[in-house]
């Protein structure tokens, strides 16, 4: 069964680092995919001699559509059977609209929207292949709050809720299963560890470790289910979600990221470079 | 040759001091106060006062020094001030780091920790490694911000920079920490109940005082500018490990496994002691984790490349056990 393989996106650090620990234990073949330098080769290695899987590492910048492209050429000249599409890379941001710079914004579109859809696009024949095949994009909860400081980052992962929720539909009679998961904050790198330590009580009991979300995003993924949210206090903010009037929501909203200090920064890939210089300043 | 260290009041520093002035160099110590019973003694050994949070106070001691040994820094789980874990091991490390370029010293040999590292899955860890669990306490980020600050400065600034890495390091020495191994080979010898992490098998890797002063010194000589090297021993059980030392020393104290909760009510406990009296906890109830891991390593790269050796536990335990019969009874 398990000579097919998992492909995941953004994958050297973060929540993709910690989808590929648990696809990997749970002896599933990879393809990993990150930004070059990201020593994703480090990764591939040990998670092969620790697990007894095949591990691919692909070096690719996926803001760039001929390296989307370029990926699924390599894959297909590879021939490797994916059946498992995880579009985990992402870049995420805190910062108020006129303070982001353009090209900022610019790069997290192209990652977070278009990539997605062009990979999702590229291996769909692929998947429909290797049924039965799964897809697990990734959301956010900002998909259903309006927080300040995350339009740009909300509007990309709002796309990818009505995207996943769409194809869901469309591809299920073919034998691929669609999947988005939408986790609260997560210390997906050092630089955000240290601004969760500084939020206030509330926000910062959602905040989640990325190996704890793993497991959950996975299991949610092979038992089909359609929508992911991993943690009881993030499922219990959905339901006062549906319940509450939005005049209250807004409040709360509002409250919860005011003490929140601008930052933007990728949510999985890049973390290694940037990580130093980051922290230094968030000190 | 004149050789700067920082840390020589610490286990392994002190020991690295010794060595070196054995060999006959002429090494310059910087110690935060020069009449504390660890600092070594030595014709060849010239106290300095300082710490190296202050930069001025490192200037004289480095002056015409070849070689550089930095294994000063602040080691334990917590802190009630955390900033200080970034104040000693990270600030501290530049001060050293720049002095050191900017006197224009031959090589820097900075200690660092496993803990970097973090636990083992099913195979022991190599330099090169990923983490596969976030890094969840001050002490283990401040290493990893050092050790990147040791590998900056080498890509950038030209520094010759090698850092090792060490894991639970046992034998004889002076005692400078409540939470040793050498601490709690002592409490099983005169007989005292020793709990354990249940199950008892999980992994640790212990490696033997002389052979982390020899490594220090092959690193030195022969270590690449911006590498890493581990510097361990051998990799085994906790039920093994006391299963070899009752062979050694012949004492029968009992030894119990316990499961994670009894380790967080004990953690607890010190966290009250902690409110009412001030004691700083050895642990706290979230690094109780720490314990109930594998954190098996590799020392291949080091044997390889450096030529390391790593006596065998044997004999090591052989030899700490009598070390600390004997100081027992002095």
């Amino acid at each position: 069964m398990h000579n097919t393989y998992t492909l995941i996106t953004g994958a050297s650090e973060g929540f993709g680092k910690s989808l590929a620990f648990e696809c990997a234990a749970k002896k599933m073949n990879l393809i990993l995919v990150s930004l070059p330098g990201a020593e994703l080769n480090y990764l591939a290695a040990y998670l092969k001699r620790n697990y007894e899987v095949d591990v691919v590492p692909i070096e690719k910048d996926l803001s760039k559509e001929e390296d989307c492209i370029a990926l699924f050429e390599v894959v297909s000249a590879l021939q490797l059977p994916v059946n498992m599409l995880i579009n985990n890379a992402g870049i995420g941001s805190t910062v108020s609209f006129g303070e982001g710079s353009l090209q900022l914004y610019q790069r997290q579109i192209k990652l977070n929207v278009l990539a997605t859809t062009m990979i999702t696009h590229l291996f769909l024949d692929t998947l429909k292949k290797n049924k039965p095949s799964y897809i697990l994009n990734v959301g956010s909860m900002s998909c259903f709050f309006f927080l300040v400081k995350k339009q740009v980052y909300g509007g990309t992962k709002s796309y990818i809720y009505f995207f996943s929720k769409s194809l869901h539909r469309e591809v299920k009679a073919e034998g691929i299963h669609v999947s988005v998961i939408c986790p609260g904050g997560m210390n997906t790198n050092v630089a955000l560890t240290l601004l969760h330590k500084s939020m206030s009580r509330l926000p910062r009991l959602s905040i989640m470790n990325p190996e704890d979300v793993a497991p959950i995003a996975i299991n949610g993924l092979l038992k089909g289910r359609e929508v992911i949210i991993p943690g009881k206090l993030n499922q219990f903010l959905m339901l006062l979600d549906k319940l509450l009037p939005s005049s209250i929501k807004k409040m709360i909203t509002t409250q919860q990221m005011k003490h929140l200090k601008s930052i933007a920064l990728p949510i999985d890939i890049e973390a290694a470079i940037s990580l130093q210089n980051t922290v230094h300043t968030a000190k | 040759m004149k050789i700067f260290i920082t840390g020589a009041t610490g286990y392994v520093g002190h020991a690295l001091a010794l060595r070196l002035a054995q060999n006959g160099d002429c090494v310059h110590v910087l110690v935060r106060d020069p009449s504390s019973p660890h600092v070594p003694k030595h014709e060849n050994i010239r106290v300095f006062t300082g710490d190296i949070t202050d930069r001025s106070t490192i200037i004289q001691p480095l002056t015409e020094c070849k070689q550089v040994f930095h294994t000063a820094a602040l080691v334990k789980l917590w802190a009630k001030d955390p900033s200080i874990f970034y104040k000693t091991n990270v600030e501290g490390t530049r001060n050293v780091l720049d002095e050191a370029l900017e006197q224009g010293v031959k090589k820097v040999v900075f200690t660092s920790s496993c803990g970097v590292l973090g636990p083992s899955i099913n195979v022991p860890m190599c330099e090169t490694d990923p983490r596969n669990t976030r890094i969840d306490n001050d002490y283990e980020f401040s290493k990893l911000l050092a050790e990147n600050l040791v590998k900056e400065y080498c890509q950038k600034k030209g520094l010759s920079g090698v850092i090792v890495s060490l894991s639970k390091v046992y034998g004889p020495g002076i005692e400078t920490h409540p939470f040793s191994v050498n601490r709690a080979i002592k409490n099983f010898i005169k007989g005292k109940i020793t709990f354990i992490p249940k199950p008892a098998s999980f992994l640790a890797n212990y490696c033997f005082i002389n052979d982390v002063v020899e490594g220090h010194l092959l690193a030195m000589q022969k270590g690449v500018g911006g590498e890493k090297y581990i510097l361990g021993g051998e990799n085994i059980s906790y039920t093994e490990l006391f299963q070899r030392l009752r062979s050694v020393s012949g004492a029968k104290a009992p030894v119990i496994p316990v499961p994670p909760f009894v380790f967080k009510c004990i953690a607890s406990l010190q966290w009250l002691q902690c409110k009412v009296s001030g004691k700083e906890p050895f642990f706290t109830a979230k690094g109780v984790h720490h314990f109930f891991c594998n954190k098996a390593l590799s020392s291949d790269k080091a044997i390889c490349e450096l030529g390391y050796h790593i006596t065998p536990l044997h004999t090591g335990l052989q030899q700490t056990t009598g070390f600390l019969k004997n100081i027992e009874h002095a």
